[in-house]
């Protein structure tokens, strides 16, 4: 409680450390602006590339003649898609490079089970002017080529069929010797002898068996399709090593038997010539016809990895960063974090949001990720004509960069941030402490200039002085306040010294001339004025010689020797002797029969019980005694003096024992004042202290003096008796 | 022939006050109103007593300045200051140059003539007695030997160097052995017209200290706090 209430506000170090906390907000701030402007870039990359989707689906709006260069409408041709590939494809049977869950949009040919033998999966894809092909044949016997025979028809073997370029049909057969790479021969019209006896290099490709037939992949130029890319395929089963006769062919062609093909869907040429020109760094062009499926690609969507050129330090500031990002970002902006790990995850489904919502009619952007570094923003716009959407175009743009702008913005905002509020705050730490100090020490000064009696003990300050700052104008200010009280705290206190010397001269003058006058002039010597006039001369020369005793008494305390002697002696015999000389007063002593050892001047004591004892004398009730009384209390004697008589007022017990206040009143010319003054200063000298108290019962005052006990290791007074000897009065010495 | 006291006093008003008091008394007064007049009248003539008052107009120290000059010369010759100047060290230094007596301003004009008249009739005494050790106008209190005439006092056959005005003091207290002596008698005794408890105890002070010098045991001289002092040589 007593704490509580003695604190009355944070100290100075306190508060500016808490208004340097303020400057957290320049982190909060800053990541809030970052992670908005992160926001507004991809918007306005989003609007961008909606506006860019938007005028590319222009060049095509109304151009259905592009999208129906495919006859999707025929019945007679079954579309072969080729899904274009992302990555570079091993010619190994295996469909894993392909890219994920494209086996899934792999077609289905032969029966409807699609478990019988002779059944196979087909899937085409496109990449880079090759046409590759995976099939998945269903053969539980399988009969390899041999080598015996010069026909290639009498063995399992896949037959390719195609308008070549010039018109004509093109027989391509792949044959299969043992597991491993395939033999493509170029046939005749009858699908028995190969055209020439060299295998044709342009086709080339890789058969594994599985456990149910085998897998074969292959790939051919899609400059061998020519443009209108009529393409065939079939699966020519023969099942006895023996007769090797043909069981059964399982193929994409119309079963009628007709001279058609399957027609393979690339992109369209003519499309693509539109778009290839719009294509540009970190960005792809798709455009989808309604079914979904890509029509035209140009450029990449990959950015190329960031340089890492960051050191040690910032490789570990950046690991720390990403680690502490989701949490930072949770507590500046009070939304979870999503990491891209999750978007990767929604990838596809964005992707297929986007273009679904295109072919709908409505424009869209996303942000979708490719991988965890990759992040692209995707958007597409309808293509329409005559009110009917014809296709979409999808705009691709990677985003890495403005991702890794944000990201080095933020790591060196924060960094800066950290570091810059770290040093402030040292620095205002230091700078509080330094202020607090000094403010502390010119106080601790200033304030031990003047003592408890209004005193200067110094006249200048020497702390801060020199500081030039607000601090340095206090300490000056309060240092010249000090001189100039000093100023006239010298002249004070040499006025009266001063003003006894300039009055004793004329003082003198007028004495001695009053004496001569008398002599001069006998018959005046008895003359009342005569004697009224010595009168005043002497009350003039009392008046100043007191003040002047007064303002000298702490120069002459300090020269007085200090014995130890036996205050309960000193004061016994003291209030005897005032019986003797306060004949109309009665004087009662109390005190203990122990001596009192105190190290004191003892007609300093004398003294103030002089200026006491007159004070009781003055102040007592006629005929009530005055009290006198030692009390010892551990280290400590008090000595009190009571009389009865008028109190004193409230305020004067503070202010009575100062220089030249007197409460006595008009009537008494002859007091300034100066009695318990000198009472106080000589208690000070003597390492007491002095009090004026009301008596509990309001009938009179009593003045306490507490001064200190003489240590027993003191040498108590041996030199001389001046503890009176005589009468009742017996010598004191300690016991040896 | 009468005596010649010579007057230093810088204030023209106190100079004729005193010139007139002193003349009246019997004694040829020469007066001086600065340290230059007064050190060329002593060139010319060296007076019997001195009286000098230490600020002399803008010399603050005039007073002991003259003081040393004219004890140079004439070492036995007696000095009065007579000052406002009433600080204890003004008052110690001035005993020290060998001053006889310090007296505070303001000044009771027949004391000033007693103490003149005493001052060089203990100068006569001194002068006639010069060798013989013990006067016969002494005074003998136990091992306190006062010879009221030549201002002089020894205790145990020691010398004590008192000034006029601590003999004096010494005398009334030492008056009747054993009996307390009240602050007003010893104020009498000073022969000065403004004195104080406090002027008193100084004295005393400085008369006990004088006697610890020869004598480190010395207790004779025992306050009576509130009243006096009393002279008790048996201890």
């Amino acid at each position: 409680m007593k704490l509580f209430r003695r604190f009355r506000g944070p100290r100075l170090g306190t508060k500016i450390m808490l208004l340097g906390l303020t400057l957290l907000m320049v982190p909060w701030f800053s990541y809030r602006q970052l992670v908005e402007m992160e926001r507004l870039l991809i918007q306005g990359q989003s609007n961008a590339q909606l506006l860019t989707a938007k005028g590319i689906s222009t060049l095509f709006n109304g151009r259905e003649d592009l999208f129906n260069d495919l006859p999707v409408t025929i019945e007679d041709f079954e579309s072969l898609y080729a899904h274009p590939l992302q990555n570079a494809v091993r010619l190994d049977g295996r469909v894993e490079d392909w890219g994920e869950g494209i086996i899934e949009r792999a077609l289905s040919f032969g029966s409807d089970s699609g478990a019988q033998d002779g059944d196979f999966q087909l899937l085409l894809g496109e990449r880079a002017g090759q046409l590759y092909v995976y099939m998945n044949v269903i053969d539980r016997a399988l009969v390899y080529r041999s080598t015996e025979h010069l026909r290639l028809d009498n063995a399992d073997h896949v037959r390719l069929r195609y308008i070549r370029t010039d018109g004509e049909d093109g027989r391509v057969s792949l044959t299969l010797s043992e597991p491993g790479v395939i033999t493509a021969y170029e046939m005749d019209e009858d699908w028995r002898f190969a055209e020439v006896g060299v295998p044709s290099n342009a086709v080339q490709g890789f058969m594994e068996p599985t456990e149910q037939g085998f897998s074969l992949e292959f790939r051919m130029p899609l400059s061998m399709l020519g443009s209108s890319r009529y393409f065939g395929l079939a699966f020519v089963d023969v099942d006895d090593p023996a007769t090797r006769s043909i069981r059964r062919i399982t193929q994409t062609l119309p079963t009628a038997g007709k001279e058609s093909f399957n027609l393979v869907i690339l992109r369209s040429p003519a499309v693509l010539n539109i778009i290839q020109g719009l294509g540009y760094s970190g960005a792809r062009i798709l455009v989808i016809d309604p079914q979904k499926r890509v029509r035209a690609e140009t450029g990449s969507n990959t950015a190329p990895p960031p340089v890492d050129d960051s050191s040690a330090t910032m490789e570990l500031v950046q690991k720390w960063f990403t680690a502490m990002r989701p949490r930072v970002h949770k507590l500046i902006t009070g939304e979870p974090w999503e990491p891209r790990r999750s978007l990767t995850r929604n990838a596809e489904a964005t992707a297929e949001a986007v273009i679904s919502s295109s072919l709908r009619g409505d424009p869209l952007a996303l942000r979708r990720s490719l991988s965890a570094q990759q992040e692209v923003i995707m958007a597409a716009h309808p293509i329409v004509s005559r009110d009917k959407v014809i296709g979409t175009v999808v705009l691709e743009q990677n985003i890495n960069e403005i991702l890794s702008f944000q990201r080095a913005a933020l790591e060196q905002v924060i960094l800066v941030s950290i570091v810059s509020l770290f040093a402030v705050f040292i620095a205002l730490l230091a700078f509080a402490a330094r202020l607090a100090w000094r403010i502390r020490s010119l106080r601790r000064e200033a304030s031990g200039a003047i003592d408890e009696y209004g005193r200067l003990r110094i006249h200048e300050l020497q702390s801060e002085m020199k500081a030039g700052d607000e601090i340095g104008d206090l300490a000056r200010s309060v240092s010249n306040m000090l001189s100039k009280l000093h100023q006239h705290n010298n002249f004070l206190e040499s006025m009266p010294r001063t003003l006894r010397h300039e009055i004793n001269n004329p003082l003198n003058t007028l004495s001695t001339s009053l004496q001569n006058l008398a002599e001069e002039n006998p018959e005046i010597r008895d003359s009342k004025y005569l004697e009224s006039a010595k009168r005043g001369v002497m009350r003039i020369g009392i008046i100043v010689q007191n003040l002047a005793d007064a303002a000298n008494l702490e120069e002459s305390l300090e020269a007085e020797e200090l014995e130890v002697i036996d205050i309960a002696k000193l004061l016994e015999n003291y209030v005897a002797n005032c019986r003797i000389t306060h004949k109309n007063c009665e004087f009662i002593y109390r005190g203990p029969d122990a001596p009192v050892y105190a190290n004191v001047s003892d007609y300093r004591i004398e003294q103030l019980l002089d200026k006491i004892i007159d004070n009781a004398i003055d102040f007592h009730r006629t005929n009530s005694p005055i009290k006198v009384q030692l009390d010892v209390y551990r280290d400590q004697l008090q000595i009190t003096v009571a009389n009865r008589g008028p109190t004193l007022p409230e305020k004067a017990e503070k202010s009575l024992f100062d220089s030249m206040v007197s409460h006595r009143g008009p009537q008494n010319r002859l007091h300034f004042g100066l009695g318990l003054y000198v009472v106080r200063v000589i208690a000070d000298h003597h390492g007491g202290f002095v009090r004026a108290v009301n008596l509990a019962d309001g009938s009179g005052v009593a003045i306490m003096v507490q001064l200190p006990m003489a240590q027993p290791g003191e040498d108590p007074a041996t030199t001389n008796g001046r503890d009176a000897t005589v009468g009742a009065i017996s010598r004191s010495r300690l016991p040896p | 022939m009468a005596k010649t006291i010579a007057i230093v006093e810088d204030d023209p008003d106190q100079r004729a006050n005193y010139a007139d008091a002193i003349t009246k008394k019997g004694y040829q007064v020469s007066a001086y109103g600065s340290r230059e007049e007064a050190l060329a009248g002593f060139n010319e003539a060296l007076p019997d007593l001195v009286i000098l008052d230490i600020i002399l107009g803008e010399e603050v120290d005039a007073g002991f300045q003259l003081c040393r000059d004219v004890l140079a010369r004439a070492p036995s010759l007696p000095v009065i200051f007579l000052t406002e100047r009433i600080n204890e060290i003004d008052k110690i230094s001035g005993l020290r140059l060998g001053a006889w007596d310090y007296l505070p301003k303001p000044i009771s004009l027949d004391y000033l003539a007693e103490r003149i008249s005493s001052l060089l009739r203990i100068n006569e005494v001194r002068a006639e007695q010069d060798g013989a050790r013990v006067s016969p106008t002494a005074k003998r209190i136990g091992e306190l030997m006062l010879d009221q005439d030549a201002l002089l006092a020894s205790w145990k056959s020691h010398r004590i160097d008192l000034s006029g005005t601590e003999f004096r003091m010494l005398a009334k207290l030492v008056r009747v052995p054993g009996h307390a002596v009240s602050y007003e008698t010893l104020m009498n005794a000073t022969m000065q017209s403004l004195v104080t408890n406090n002027t008193i105890n100084t004295h005393m002070r400085n008369i006990r200290k004088k006697f610890e010098k020869v004598d480190k045991d010395f207790a004779a001289i025992k306050s009576e706090y509130g009243y006096g002092y009393r002279w008790s040589a048996e201890s």
